[in-house]
């Protein structure tokens, strides 16, 4: 009797679990192969230390990386690495949100990285905690490629209290990245001519309002500034004035550009949904044929102007080149910061091998391989430039930016445009972009300071403060009359420290 | 008031008066409050099928509504060809089948000694469960716990630190109570020891108890992200949800700004919605084969003596 009993029970457990299980879309089969994923892991290892065997007395080392959507361990640039510098490294990528937390669970954990790749606020946190090895010495003896890639006006950025903490990693160079699109098939037939000012700009936008009735310019939240602003001279975070440095919020000229901005936004030439737009939204409209003008980014525009075609096949876009201010001149402003912080930890017990693996990655050839694969496989070489080879390019090579450990400033960013040619239309905006912007660049005098506290401290709040102000007044929401209010409590909240210990340094440099 | 007078009315008068014009009036605002409450959940889901059909550029500017437009499957094909979106998905089913089996075990184990009156001490063990669904050791120790365990970047972390859920205890302690103890006192006479009992008696009887707990544990493991989000770096061994989320936060704007490079490489929305989809059908495969079990489990469960 019991004995029915037991096993009428153990069939209702197991139906139980089947009836789980058999929901789970691929049944039985399917359960089986994740039970080995995990041990699948370890079962890599033997390869592995087969590798270390034949790389004699190279130590394993591990890095933290920042966030990519790719497993590093099936990376062909990682295995391409892994042959030609002969380290055997481990990878841990940083999670796309609250990765600082992480980041710092990490690090304070003491559970064994060498290697970290820091965004600047990042770093100033870790250098100023003293988690990162002060690397001067190490460089002198093992950095011979990283020192002749990288220039030392770019070390500066990396440099506290007179130490560098990290290589700096510059990125493609400067580029500008978005530039007024507009449609130009609605210019032809209203008759209008290529706005060159603001003022013309406007009357441009006025037309387009009263005979198309669209949306004359739509904005995206997230991009305050940019053409219209530079005809103010409003350029990026920051501006030498009769030698002193002045942050956007306390120029003069800002509450010209938001009394112009917010000008346009009342007569309904500025999209009305300007404060919440963000840049898919404005995309959304602009594709969608019911907005005419847009501050493109040339990242979007491949997929941005297809769109386009598709919905309206007789849709022509024409870029409008940046717009002359006052005085007659154009002006874009670009920032050329250190983007990247890769350091070596204290807690690292490998610090010269760490050093050596950043060295050997940075030796000519092996870094050309990194940023564009092989020759003839994954790139070819057309006018002198580097188309990429597709897909395969895509395929091993898409998150190739993310394993950099610094790069050649002088080469790289003609590396890097391979990327660009992955795409016709990306790779015209691009091209344009730069070429418009030809000799009317002005970088952000502050791109090549060390961090400063007061700065890396105040920078993010403060220029959300600002920017979700000037939202604020272009809207209409604020009257402009209360931005010396602003102003004032910006101050208040760390602006002014910020802009006494910017100057600082930047008289020092002089 | 009005609510109360439709539910005796349902009850026990249905079809003998009339209904009068208040009630009717509840009745159109019932139905309309419903179905629209319904429509808000239903339609975001709608049109996330319909993207994942559309192509890519209808998808940008804004045209697809509850409608695909520009039907293709490639979107599909693409994200079942996806090396990780299958080895997340692989490891959220392992997770899911391991952990409720697991949780369910161990939580009729703890309940069913808890709903005993002859224990001793009981009332001080349950005081101690109880503290432990109000105060938490906080997420810094709990990390430096799993990393001395060695449990950091391990599969077991997804699932061992969760195996007990308090509160799904006391209602599987609450449910066992209900039952008459006459059935373990006669169990008891025919020579079963208390496993026996527990093993041959009452989890048989248990079964909707059991398909309820089974579920909440099967739909939060599914969902869970935040633990492989603390613990998991390895992409091996992310799980679905995991995966989603950095899919979806890797290509919105607040990523992307000032990173040229991951802009480039940026997931087109009709992808992000058919992986999105293809994440959601495997849990929602389990409701129609639970469902009979869930009305009754619960319902019995609140209902005691």
């Amino acid at each position: 009797m019991i004995k029915i009993k037991k096993s009428a029970v153990l069939a209702g457990i197991l139906g139980f679990t089947l009836a789980l299980s058999g929901c789970g879309g691929g049944g039985g089969g399917t359960t089986n192969t994740p039970a080995a994923q995990p041990s699948d892991t370890p079962a890599s290892t033997p390869k592995d230390d087969g590798n270390k065997d034949t790389t004699a007395e190279k130590p394993g080392l591990r890095m933290i990386m920042q966030y990519g959507l790719f497993d590093p361990k099936t990376e062909y640039v990682a295995k391409y690495i892994q042959e030609r510098t002969g380290f055997n490294v481990e990878y841990e990528l940083l999670p796309a949100e609250n990765a600082d937390e992480k980041l710092n669970l990490l690090v304070s954990s003491k559970d064994n990285y060498d290697l970290v790749k820091l965004n600047a606020a990042q770093f100033y946190n870790l250098a100023s905690a003293g988690a990162l090895e002060p690397i001067d010495e190490l460089l002198e003896s093992h950095g011979n490629y990283i020192k002749q890639s990288i220039k030392q006006e770019s070390f500066g950025s990396a440099t506290i209290d007179g130490k560098i903490f990290g290589i700096p990693e510059t990125g493609a160079g400067v580029s500008i990245g978005e530039e007024l699109v507009v449609r130009q098939d609605w210019m032809d037939e209203l008759g209008l001519a290529t706005p060159t000012t603001a003022d013309e700009l406007y009357n441009v936008l006025k037309t387009i309002k009263e005979k198309k009735k669209v949306i004359p310019l739509t904005m995206s939240k997230d991009s305050l500034y940019g053409d219209i602003a530079t005809t103010f001279g409003i350029l990026t975070d920051w501006k030498e004035v009769d030698g002193k440095l002045v942050h956007r919020a306390e120029q003069p000229e800002m509450k010209e550009y938001i009394t112009f901005m917010n000008k346009l936004y009342k007569e309904g030439l500025l999209d009305t949904e300007t404060p919440i737009n963000t840049a898919q939204k404005s995309i959304e409209k602009f594709s969608g044929g019911n907005a005419a003008m847009y501050k493109l980014a040339w990242w979007n525009a491949g997929t941005t102007i297809a769109a386009l075609e598709k919905n309206f096949p007789d849709a022509k876009t024409s870029i409008i080149p940046y717009l002359k201010g006052k005085d007659g001149k154009a002006m874009v402003g670009a920032k050329a910061n250190t983007t990247w912080y890769v350091a070596i930890l204290k807690s690292s017990k490998n610090k010269e091998a760490a050093m050596e693996f950043l060295n050997a990655k940075m030796e000519p050839e092996t870094f050309k391989g990194i940023a564009l694969g092989k020759e003839g496989v994954h790139y070819e070489v057309k006018d002198e430039k580097y188309y990429p080879i597709l897909p395969i390019f895509n395929d091993e090579l898409s998150n190739a930016s993310s394993f950099l450990t610094g790069v050649d400033e002088e080469k790289y960013p003609i590396y890097w445009q391979a990327r660009v040619r992955k795409d016709p239309i990306l790779q015209a905006h691009f091209e344009a972009f730069q070429k418009n912007a030809e000799g009317i660049i002005v970088v952000d005098p502050m791109s090549t300071a060390p961090p400063i506290e007061a700065v890396s401290k105040n920078l993010l709040k403060l220029t959300t403060m600002l920017d979700d102000n000037v939202l604020q007044f272009i809207s209409g929401a604020k009257p402009i009359d209360a931005y010396d209010q602003f102003l004032a409590q910006w101050r208040a909240e760390g602006g002014a420290d910020m802009v006494t210990a910017a100057n600082e340094w930047f008289q020092s440099t002089k | 008031m009005d609510h109360k007078k439709a539910l005796e009315g349902t009850n026990t008068t249905r079809g003998v008066i009339k209904t009068s014009f208040s009630e009717k009036c509840f009745s159109v605002f019932n139905y309309t409050f419903f179905i629209v409450m319904g429509l808000t959940t239903l339609l975001p889901f709608v049109n996330l099928i319909a993207k994942s059909l559309s192509s890519e550029g209808a998808v940008i500017s804004g045209k697809v509504g509850l409608l695909p437009i520009g039907v293709q499957f490639e979107t599909y094909k693409y994200v079942l060809q996806d090396s990780m979106f299958l080895n997340s998905l692989k490891v959220s089913i392992f997770l899911t089948i391991v952990g409720t089996a697991c949780s369910l075990f161990l939580t009729t184990l703890t309940a069913y000694p808890l709903s005993k009156y002859r224990l001793r001490g009981r009332k001080g063990l349950l005081l101690i469960f109880v503290f432990t669904m109000l105060f938490s050791g906080g997420l810094i120790p709990t990390y430096l716990l799993m990393q001395n365990l060695n449990l950091v970047n391990s599969f077991p972390v997804l699932f061992l630190p969760a195996m007990v859920n308090v509160y799904n205890m006391l209602i599987i302690k609450n449910y066992f109570e209900g039952l008459p103890d006459e059935l373990e006192e006669s169990a008891k006479l025919d020579g079963a020891g208390n496993i026996r009992i527990l093993v041959s008696v009452i989890v048989p009887l248990s079964l909707p108890v059991m398909a309820t707990i089974g579920l909440f544990f099967a739909v939060a493991f599914w969902n869970d992200y935040f633990a492989a989000m603390i613990y998991i770096t390895d992409p091996a061994i992310k799980p679905m949800q995991l995966y989603l989320k950095e899919l979806l936060v890797s290509s919105s704007g607040d990523f992307l700004k000032d990173n040229v490079d991951a802009a480039i490489n940026a997931t087109p929305q009709s992808i992000q919605a058919s992986s999105i989809l293809l994440a959601t059908i495997p849990i929602l495969l389990v409701y129609p084969f639970l469902q009979k079990y869930f009305v009754k489990g619960v319902l019995v469960g609140s209902v005691k003596g």
